[in-house]
């Protein structure tokens, strides 16, 4: 029988070539829903999502996102609350405000895939045009874009790695040899 | 002869976000990503053109231009890139010099 997860873990893609067709605002919620449930360290939260699904908001994105480009339906955005960090006596650099930006854009890749959305992540972007145009407040750092829409039936060769990888060539037992 | 002009006020302002944005993200980021915003640049610069350009340019926006070589090659086979580039870059000369009737002494 397969494991439904693993499954998953196994076929999702980062989709570059996106539809014109809209998302219904319950998919969209249905990934913020599936992000509650991204690990945190320390279970502090202190990552904030800002869902877009406005066209003009979306197009205002993309000119500030030399790395987008993809024209997505709805975006994503992965905000660490600065704010908050330093009530719990972190400073902006700590390293698990970023591994935790990782995991909640992994569940949400995930979650978009499950229910038939494409989606791909996109960090080249201006983060202070990014707070202008989605209004963050001070404090608020915009580090990610979850990227979504249909996926379109031809799609961008994929960047393929350089030499061949499989799960051992990754690994390693024990210790290094 | 006047040129036409080629770019609508949006379409200028869309293209100067993506220059500025872009100048600012390549401090951060790899540097082969130069040279891939550039044709980033250039390839939505020849979109918006396309549809008030003369004929010519417009067969030529839809010609060599969109044999730009993908941005994985890059890393991959750095050589195969640069003689990609340059057969581009040899096609934008040609159309210029028929374009402003240079080049022929």
């Amino acid at each position: 029988m397969t494991n439904p997860v693993l499954e998953a873990i196994r076929t999702r893609r980062m989709v570059r070539a996106l539809t014109d067709a809209p998302i219904p605002r319950e998919q969209v919620e249905v990934i913020l829903q599936a992000v509650r449930w991204a690990p945190s360290a320390g279970n502090r939260r202190l990552h904030r999502y800002v869902a877009v699904q406005d066209s003009t908001t979306l197009r205002l994105l993309r000119m500030v996102s030399p790395g987008m480009f993809q024209r997505p339906r709805a975006v994503i955005t992965i905000c660490i609350d600065g704010a908050r960090a330093r009530s719990f006596g972190m400073s902006p650099t700590t390293r698990s405000l970023y591994v935790d930006v990782g995991t909640s854009a992994q569940t949400m890749l995930l979650a978009a895939h499950s229910i038939g959305l494409g989606a791909g992540v996109v960090t080249s972007f201006s983060r202070a045009a990014v707070s202008v145009v989605l209004n963050l407040p001070v404090g608020f750092s915009p580090e990610m874009f979850i990227c979504l829409g249909f996926p379109a039936a031809r799609q961008p060769p994929a960047m393929r790695p350089r030499t061949p990888v499989t799960w051992q060539s990754l690994s390693h037992w024990e210790r290094f040899p | 002869m006047d040129s036409p002009l080629v770019l609508t006020e949006d379409e200028a302002l869309e293209l100067l976000a993506f220059l500025v944005t872009a100048a600012r993200t390549q401090l951060d980021e790899a540097a082969e990503y130069g040279p891939l915003r550039l044709l980033t640049a250039a390839g939505r610069l020849a979109d918006f053109m396309a549809g008030r350009a003369s004929p010519a340019t417009r067969q030529f926006l839809a010609g060599p231009l969109r044999a730009l070589p993908d941005a994985a090659l890059r890393s991959v086979d750095p050589g195969k890139y640069a003689t990609e580039l340059d057969a581009v870059c040899q096609a934008v000369a040609e159309h210029l010099v028929n374009h402003f009737g240079g080049g022929a002494r």
